[in-house]
Order: structure tokens, then C-alpha cells, then sequence
């Protein structure tokens, strides 16, 4: 569903994967998959000499740490929860290898993999607060630098053996080895990370390389089986291809055929079952990934249960193909789930380094030349909402007062006639012979009829717009060479807003990088300098907070709509919580991930119900299921 | 103008097969009308009489609003302003054309969302597309484009084609060994896959197509044209002009290629549908012209993407069997008219 959802929502929409160091938590974690079923334990076993042991410190941590767990936030998935059950899930394509490192490894099944590989701490999706996964303790020194941890002296990798603090520092070494043609991986956990320290099996410390506002996002590092790699040879990336690796999570890879489809098993006895945030969850005994080519494909594929969820989020599946016997006679149930999740700033973002884009009027009138309002009820069915600025989502560190310029003919006139310029002859704004039109790139298919209607629109308040779709390679290569006029694009989103890559005059004027914009703005540098530097969570707020507004008063970047919740049809003996998801939930039925995933169920007798309607044709009442406990006010 | 007697009676036997002369008519018609399709499918009026003046906002500088005393200075929507007038029956009229849409505007509607089924009540002849635009006025529009497209495309692969061709089958020797084996090299590169490579690096715009497929297109003719030019450059009428001094160039061009004209020809309507049928599936498959550019090949698209919306793709389909039939109709016509089994003896 992960995949699904992903690429439903993401994929199309552009998404220029930035690699900002804050999601590292949920990217790093990783490592691998397990062995038993698939006889591939020959090759697994090290021998006992080539198993990497890190040096033991000989000072034991600091005496004055204070240890630090988390029990007492909310839990979040049901007491009614039941074991049991087989899910479907649909998948585009299988996945090119299993390892999650390397050549052809960043695809959206390797979120299925590391969905079941723990860190050593998580975050609560709802309150973002740290939540223990393989450390039961964690303490933060006094240099803003280190942390330390506690392993569960309970942990096993799925082969049986003991997690301990020698897998992390392996991490470390696995992570910066050239074996693994990791480029970017080697260059984080170089640059990012500087060292593991190892107090005994169960007691380790990870530090940064620089004080961190916030270093639990940095030092939170997963570990990596030692075992099953000992010695990384030059042929790590042929021989780990299909290998399932050892993990620490719910459940792991048991057969698989390519091109066809991935089972995953649960664990029967899963070594964290009963820890406290992990009770009721991941109750499903069995996941099967089938390849589904088509989209189209896949709705029949669901209408025929052999998919049991189906991802509902575009209007034309929620309002149009809805009409079918299944939802309509209600043996499959529809949910409309808001999240309160960081939210991709998508929209045009004008590049200041061409001559029209100078002038901070003309700018402003672009912005008000775009009926985003009219794309949203027309086009979108009025299930979007306009994205106010690009920074929405980020808890307190949003500034909310920030109101997107809205279509409007008068400001569009007022701001023009400041500038000097003239409606020409054919209603588009002149000056000195030079016309207010406007080459806008986009990338994807999807995407045009939103566009054919703010062109139509445009030409009212005298812009014209020039719709260039490029694939996607030639697309990057335009902007990177910092090429266009204005890009209809979205970024991808860490933790915490990150300024200096996409505002910073660092990266202005430089071909590659990810100031599409080129603004050049010294007030707006020093203040994300600031930011950058300063490690006082408030601090880092209020900055943000002024950040953000000088980035609106720019007007460099005209955001457009954004879809808060996610949509799905579900077979109605999945049953879900009472609160269906979390804040952070970008799917309801997402099998793994340790913060959001798991929280669905079996009903064994509903299934039977079902199946015994079905038989007879009796129609039960069609249930949708609107959920708004964490739609953000608007 | 004096025609050749042969001539006449090839005319007069491609009128007597009265369904590729029809076909001709249909088309040439339709090409015609094409050329004038803003009077006939526009959101311009054709004729807006206001307080004593006329107004014809077809051709020519946009007319804002505020000129017929509406509130806004973008241009006006002529058939609101017709409603209005008719209400306030002031003596002002407008005359729209026939379908009153042209082919980039969305009408949207309150409440509802596109695809809209075909009305007669609202002029959407043939319904809406996915995103509101008449499907009608971009059947239009897209054929013109089309048309054009494929009669250009023929164009600079026959002026290339026929010219290499000749020269090949003319000059012989080297020159064709070392031509023929360009060709044969040059024929084996795949050409769809070309084209969507380069159309993925630029977005192509029309004459840049028109370029494109033309490198590729022009092999198919020189292989005839080189077997023809063997054949007639050994007869008497070629040796004479020869030993008149004629140079190879006017050999060629004045009595070669005219004397190969009927085998040219009869290729030419067969080229024109390929034509048309490139340039839709480019468009189908997304590296054609850009959006919004109407076209025959996006609506099949959407026509594939949405088949609830039967309107869609059965009007797209419908075109495409008229002009498409119409054309092979008229190159089968053409094709038994240039028979030369028709009006040669042979003993």
C-alpha cells in the first residue's frame, strides 16, 4: 500500500528527491531481511572470524547521564486488534534487487524491506515524541554531539541472534565501505556521523560530527546483522541481490518469484511483540505483494479481491469508478482519512535570474494571475486545498498567518501598471514590444488539465502561458542548468523545514542545485544561517517563522493545492481502529513501518458474512467512512 | 490551360469511379473548410451588431468586454453577451458560428465535472473532453493540424525522395551502389524510436515534426523512383534530349519526373494517411505536439483512459475511419485512373 500510496501521490507529482539529511531516521535504517525460508543460509553465515567486533572504550559512559525512555505517550493501534489473515497488495513493478543499498535499490519497495528493520529509537507519528525501538533507554551528552542508548537485551535478529551494540558500529563500517556503491550513503554516514562507540553488548553511543539542533534525527541509526556480511567483498552487489537479509522487525521475506510476487510472514514469536507501542499491531500472519502492471488493471484486480485494498485518493476513482456493484452493494468499504502531515510545496516556482522575473510587481502579478481556486473546483472536484505557503505541516514551525496570493484582476492591474507595463492588442501585457508570456515546464501527464485551465484563466488577467511537458530526464537536466522561466514542481519534505538548499544564495546562479529559484536575498541568507546554526528549539521556530514570511514577500513561488488525507477502498473485513491512523499515516493499510504501520486486522467472521452475501446477492448498506480528527483548520 | 489529352482522359476515368471522386470532394471540402475554421468554430462571433456598429471579432486584435459595455477588460464571451442581448432586447444582436467553442477554452459547469455527453442544446455537438473542451471544435482544429501535417510531411519527403531517387537511377554507378547502401543503412534505423528520443530531449513544435519525420521518411519513394528513372532514361524520348544536349538536370526535371508523375501520384494519398496516422499515434503516446495543442491522437487518449465517456473516443474514432477511408478511397481511384492498362495496347 506504501508503494501504491507513494506513487499515487508523489510520483506524479514530480517529486525531485532532495535527500534531506532529517528523514535520515526512517531512510538509514538500513538493513536487510531474513534467511530461514529461503535457503539461502549458506551463503548467510560468516565465518566466525571474519565477524566484525568493534574496540571496546575503555571509559565507560558518562557517570552523570540521565537516562531518558518513553511509556507514557498515547498508543494509537486497537485492543480489538486479532492475529491473523493474509493481505493483497498491488504492486507497479518487482522490485530490481532486495538489498537496500546500492545500484537499483531506491525503489518503493525498499520501504517494504526497511519497513521491518527497527532503529534505535522512533518517533510517535501523533506527538512526535521519541518512542524506544531497539534502545529501551537513551541519554543526550553534554557536547550536543552524542547520544547514548541502551539496547534491549531482548533483541534478535530474525536468525535468532542477539542484536548488540557491535551491529551498529558495523553500521558505520558497512556504511562508508566502497563495496557497496553507496556513494550517498558513504558521504551521510562520513559527513553526518562520526562515530559509534561501543561500551559493552548492550550500551553504545552515536555521535554526530557537529551539534545538532536535533540530534535524535541524526544518531538514531539502525543496525546491521555482522553475521550474515562479515567481510564485504567486490562482489557485494551481485551476491546480496536476492538475498534476504536478517531484520529486526514484525515480519520478513519467506518466498518470493520474480516478477511475480513477495510474501511476508509475521513472526510468530517476534522478539517485541509485547513491547508497549507495539501491541495490537502488525496482527496480519501473512502480506503478499503481487505484481500489477496497469492501473486500470489493478482496479479490476480489486473488484475481484485480488487485491484487498485499493488507493482512492484521485477524484476520478473516488467519484466516478465508485459506482460499482461491490461498493455500491457495500462489500467494500470507503474511508477519506486527513492527516496532518508535512506537506510537499508544490506549485510554480519563477526563476528570478530571467529578465521578466526581476521585477518583484511582475512576480506578484503572476501570483495573481493564477486561479488555483478554479483548478481546485473544477478540475480537482474542490478534495484539494490550496497550499497557503511551502511550508505547511511543520507543526509550530509554520507560520500559518501566511496566506497565498489569490486570482485577482485588480491587484493583477495595479501591480502591472507599477511595473509600466501595457495590455498589448491581444490582451497580454506589453512593454517595449516584450509580452508577458510565460514558458512553464511540467513533467508529467497528469498534470495538464490543471494547467490548461490556469492558462485559460491567465489570459483573462493578460498572461499567456506556454505549457512545455518534457519527460522527466530532459526536465531535470533544463532546470538543473537553472534554464526556465517558471516549473510547475513539488519538493519532497523532511522533518523540519530546510531552507538553505532551495533559498539559500549558497546554491543561487549554480546549475544543480536545488535553488530553482535563484533568490539571492542577503537578509533572507543570514537569517537561515541562523537557523542553520542555532540550536535552541525556539529559537529555530521564530527564525523559521521569519524565514518563512520573507520567502511569501518574495513571491518567487506561487503554491498551488495540496490533498491532506489519504482515500482507499478496502474490503470490509479489514477492520481498522477507532482513530484509523495516524497524523503522519499516508496509508491506512500499510502493513509495516514501526511509527505508522500495522494497525489494521483481520475479522474472520465479517469475511465469512461477506462472503455468504455475496453468494446470495444480498446487498449490505455502503458504508464510506469520512475521519477528520487530524484535518488541519483551515 | 491546354491539357494533355492523356491527362484529360486520366481525370476523366478518376470521375467515373464515383467513390474515390466523391471521397475527393469530401475531402478537399473539408481541408477548405478547414482553412476558414475560425469563422465556423470559435468562441469569437462572427458578426456582433452593438449600439449602430458591427463588430467582426474573428480575424484580428481581441475585443475586451468593457467595448460592449460589460464589466471586464478581458475578452468577451460572446455568447453570454448573445444571451444578454437577447433579454434586453435593445436591437443588439451577435451571430455565432456553428459550434460556438473553440478548441482551448473549458466550458465548466456548476456542480458538475467533465467529460459532458454530447447536446445539441448547448452546441457541444459531440460532448466534452475530460478538462471541459469541446470535442467538436478540437476534431476541427486537429484535423487541420493533421492534414497540414501530413501534406507538408509529403511534401519534403518526396521533393528529397524523388530528387535522390532520380539522381540514383539516373546517374547509376557509384553513385547509386554508394546511395543504396546509405539507404539500406540509413532504413534500419528504427524511426519511432528516434523520434521519441528526440522528442523527448526538445519539445517539438510543428515544423520541427514536420523535420524529423521528413530525415526518416523520404527512403520510401527513392527505391521506386530509381527503377523508374532506369527504365525511362534507356527510352528513345530521354536519348534524344540527350543528343539535343540537354543538361542531366533538365533531363531530369523536365522530362523524367514528368513522364513518372502517375506512379508518384498514386503513392501520394496512401502517404497523406500515414501521415496523419504518425502524427496521431506520436500524439497518442505523448511525444508529439505540446499541450494544449488540439489533436486527433490526445483525444484518443483520453478517449482509451476514460471508455465510460463513449462520446470521447467514438468521435475521435469516427473521424479518423472518414478521413482515413476517404483518402485510400481517392489513392485506390487515382491509382486504377494512372493505370496505364487502360489506354496502352500491348500486342
Amino acid at each position: 500500500m506504501t508503494e501504491r500510496q507513494k506513487r499515487r501521490r508523489l510520483g506524479p507529482a514530480l517529486i525531485i528527491a532532495l535527500m534531506s539529511l532529517l528523514p535520515a531516521v526512517s531512510t538509514i535504517s538500513c538493513s536487510d531481511s531474513p534467511t530461514e525460508a529461503t535457503g539461502t543460509t549458506e551463503a548467510s553465515a560468516a565465518s566466525e572470524d571474519q565477524i566484525f567486533k568493534a574496540d571496546i572504550s575503555k571509559e565507560g559512559p558518562p557517570g552523570d547521564l540521565k537516562w531518558l525512555t518513553n511509556n507514557s505517550d498515547p498508543l494509537y493501534a486497537s485492543p480489538e486488534a486479532k492475529k491473523g489473515g493474509t493481505f493483497k497488495v498491488a504492486i507497479k513493478s518487482f522490485p530490481l534487487t532486495f538489498r537496500t543499498v546500492g545500484p537499483d535499490s531506491n525503489t518503493t519497495f525498499r520501504s517494504a524491506i526497511l519497513g521491518n528493520q527497527l532503529s534505535l529509537i522512533g518517533l510517535h507519528p501523533n506527538t512526535m515524541n521519541i518512542l524506544p525501538e531497539l534502545a529501551t533507554h537513551w541519554a543526550y551528552g553534554k557536547d550536543k554531539k552524542t547520544m547514548y542508548f541502551k539496547l534491549n537485551p531482548l533483541a534478535r535478529w530474525s536468525d535468532g541472534k542477539p542484536v548488540t551494540a557491535h551491529d551498529f558500529a558495523y553500521t558505520l563500517e558497512f556504511m562508508r565501505s566502497k563495496k557497496i556503491v553507496a556513494p550517498w550513503y558513504n558521504d551521510y554516514y562520513t559527513k553526518e556521523i562520526d562515530k559509534v562507540i561501543v561500551y559493552d553488548d548492550h550500551t553504545l553511543a552515536v555521535a554526530s560530527t557537529k551539534a545538532q539542533p536535533d540530534l535524535h534525527l541524526i544518531t538514531g541509526i539502525g543496525p546491521i546483522p555482522r553475521h550474515f556480511f562479515g567481510q564485504l567483498g567486490e562482489d557485494f552487489v551481485r551476491k546480496y541481490n536476492w538475498k534476504v537479509v536478517p531484520n529486526t522487525g514484525p515480519y520478513q521475506i519467506s518466498d518470493f518469484k520474480k516478477g511475480k510476487y513477495v510474501k511476508f510472514k509475521r513472526k510468530r514469536d517476534w522478539w517485541a511483540r509485547d513491547l508497549h507501542y507495539f501491541k495490537n499491531r502488525f496482527n496480519v500472519n501473512n502480506v503478499i505483494y503481487t505484481v500489477v502492471r496497469d492501473d486500470n488493471l489493478e482496479w479490476e484486480y480489486f473488484k475481484k479481491n485480488r487485491a484487498d485494498v485499493f488507493g482512492m485518493t484521485l477524484p476520478k476513482y473516488w467519484h466516478v469508478k465508485s459506482n460499482t456493484p461491490i461498493i455500491k452493494n457495500g462489500y467494500v468499504n470507503r474511508i477519506w482519512f486527513y492527516n496532518d502531515t508535512r506537506r510537499s510545496p508544490f506549485g510554480l516556482w519563477l526563476n528570478q535570474d530571467k529578465e521578466i522575473f526581476k521585477d518583484i510587481n511582475v512576480r506578484y502579478a503572476f501570483a495573481h494571475a493564477m486561479n488555483i481556486q478554479r483548478v481546485i473546483e473544477k478540475v480537482l472536484r474542490n478534495d484539494y486545498f490550496r497550499l497557503e505557503h511551502g511550508f505547511v505541516g511543520y507543526g509550530p514551525y509554520s507560520n500559518n498567518t501566511i496566506k497565498a496570493r489569490r486570482f485577482d484582476l485588480a491587484k493583477v492591474d495595479h501591480y502591472m501598471k507599477k511595473a509600466g507595463w501595457k495590455r498589448g492588442d491581444d490582451g497580454i501585457w506589453d512593454k517595449n514590444g516584450r509580452r508577458f508570456s510565460v514558458e512553464v515546464l511540467y513533467g508529467s501527464d497528469h498534470h495538464t488539465p490543471k494547467l490548461v485551465v490556469l492558462k485559460e484563466e491567465a489570459k483573462k488577467a493578460g498572461v499567456e502561458l506556454r505549457l512545455q511537458k518534457l519527460d522527466p530526464s530532459t526536465w531535470y537536466k533544463k532546470i538543473s542548468e537553472s534554464n526556465q522561466e517558471a516549473v510547475w514542481m513539488g519538493f519532497s519534505t523532511g522533518l523540519r523545514p530546510s531552507y538553505w538548499q532551495s533559498w539559500h544564495s549558497d546554491n543561487a546562479h549554480k546549475p544543480r542545485t536545488n535553488n530553482v529559484t535563484n533568490t539571492d536575498d542577503p537578509e533572507l541568507d543570514s537569517l537561515i544561517e541562523a537557523y542553520r546554526n542555532s540550536l535552541e528549539a525556539q529559537e529555530r521556530i521564530e527564525l523559521s517563522q521569519k524565514i518563512q514570511k520573507i520567502i511569501h514577500d518574495i513571491g518567487a513561488f506561487v503554491p498551488t493545492s495540496t490533498a491532506p488525507y489519504v482515500r482507499q477502498a478496502y474490503w470490509r473485513w479489514w477492520r481498522l481502529p477507532e482513530i484509523p491512523g495516524t497524523k503522519e499515516s499516508t496509508s491506512l493499510f500499510s502493513p509495516f513501518s514501526a511509527g505508522t504501520g500495522g494497525l489494521f486486522w483481520y475479522d474472520q467472521q465479517l469475511h465469512e458474512e461477506t462472503k455468504r452475501m455475496m453468494k446470495k446477492k444480498k446487498k449490505l448498506p455502503p458504508v464510506t467512512i469520512i475521519d477528520e480528527t487530524y484535518k488541519m483548520k483551515q | 490551360m491546354k491539357l494533355n489529352p492523356l491527362t484529360i482522359k486520366k481525370l476523366r476515368r478518376f470521375k467515373s469511379i464515383k467513390r474515390g471522386y466523391y471521397s475527393f470532394i469530401l475531402i478537399l471540402i473539408m481541408i477548405l473548410a478547414s482553412f476558414f475554421a475560425e469563422v465556423l468554430v470559435n468562441k469569437r462571433a462572427m458578426l456582433v451588431h452593438y449600439n449602430g456598429n458591427y463588430y467582426f471579432p474573428t480575424y484580428g486584435d481581441m475585443i475586451p468586454g468593457t467595448v460592449f459595455g460589460l464589466d471586464y477588460r478581458y475578452e468577451t464571451n460572446y455568447r453570454l453577451l448573445a444571451k444578454q442581448f437577447e433579454t434586453e432586447g435593445n436591437g443588439n444582436w451577435v451571430v455565432m458560428p456553428l459550434i460556438p467553442y473553440d478548441a482551448y477554452e473549458n466550458d465548466l459547469k456548476e456542480g458538475q465535472f467533465p467529460p459532458f455527453p454530447p447536446s445539441i442544446e448547448e452546441k457541444h455537438y459531440f460532448g466534452t473532453d475530460t478538462i471541459g473542451r469541446d470535442i467538436a471544435a478540437r476534431l476541427v482544429y486537429g484535423f487541420r493540424i493533421a492534414i497540414f501535417f501530413s501534406l507538408l510531411l509529403l511534401g519534403f519527403n518526396y521533393a528529397v525522395g524523388v530528387s535522390i531517387g532520380c539522381a540514383m537511377g539516373f546517374w547509376g554507378g557509384k553513385f547509386d551502389l554508394i546511395f543504396q547502401r546509405i539507404i539500406e543503412i540509413w532504413s534500419n534505423i528504427p524511426f519511432l524510436y528516434v523520434i521519441i528520443i528526440i522528442s523527448s530531449i526538445v519539445v517539438p513544435n510543428f515544423f520541427m515534426l514536420i523535420v524529423i519525420m521528413a530525415f526518416f521518411g523520404w527512403i520510401g519513394i527513392t527505391w521506386t523512383m530509381r527503377t523508374i528513372t532506369y527504365k525511362e532514361k534507356a527510352r528513345e524520348y530521354a536519348l534524344a534530349a540527350k543528343a539535343l544536349g540537354a543538361t542531366d538536370f533538365r533531363i531530369i526535371f523536365k522530362h523524367i519526373i514528368p513522364n513518372t508523375i502517375a506512379i508518384i501520384v498514386t503513392f501520394a494519398p496512401f502517404a497523406v494517411s500515414g501521415g496523419i496516422v504518425a502524427l496521431t499515434s506520436l500524439d497518442y503516446l505523448g511525444f508529439g505536439l505540446p499541450p494544449p495543442t488540439p489533436s486527433w491522437g490526445e483525444l484518443l487518449q483520453q478517449g482509451w483512459a476514460n471508455l465510460d465517456a463513449w462520446w470521447i473516443g467514438g468521435s475521435v474514432i469516427l473521424a479518423m475511419i472518414i478521413t482515413l477511408t476517404a483518402v485510400t478511397f481517392i489513392g485506390e481511384a487515382i491509382r486504377e485512373a494512372f493505370d496505364p492498362k487502360m489506354h496502352t495496347t500491348y500486342e
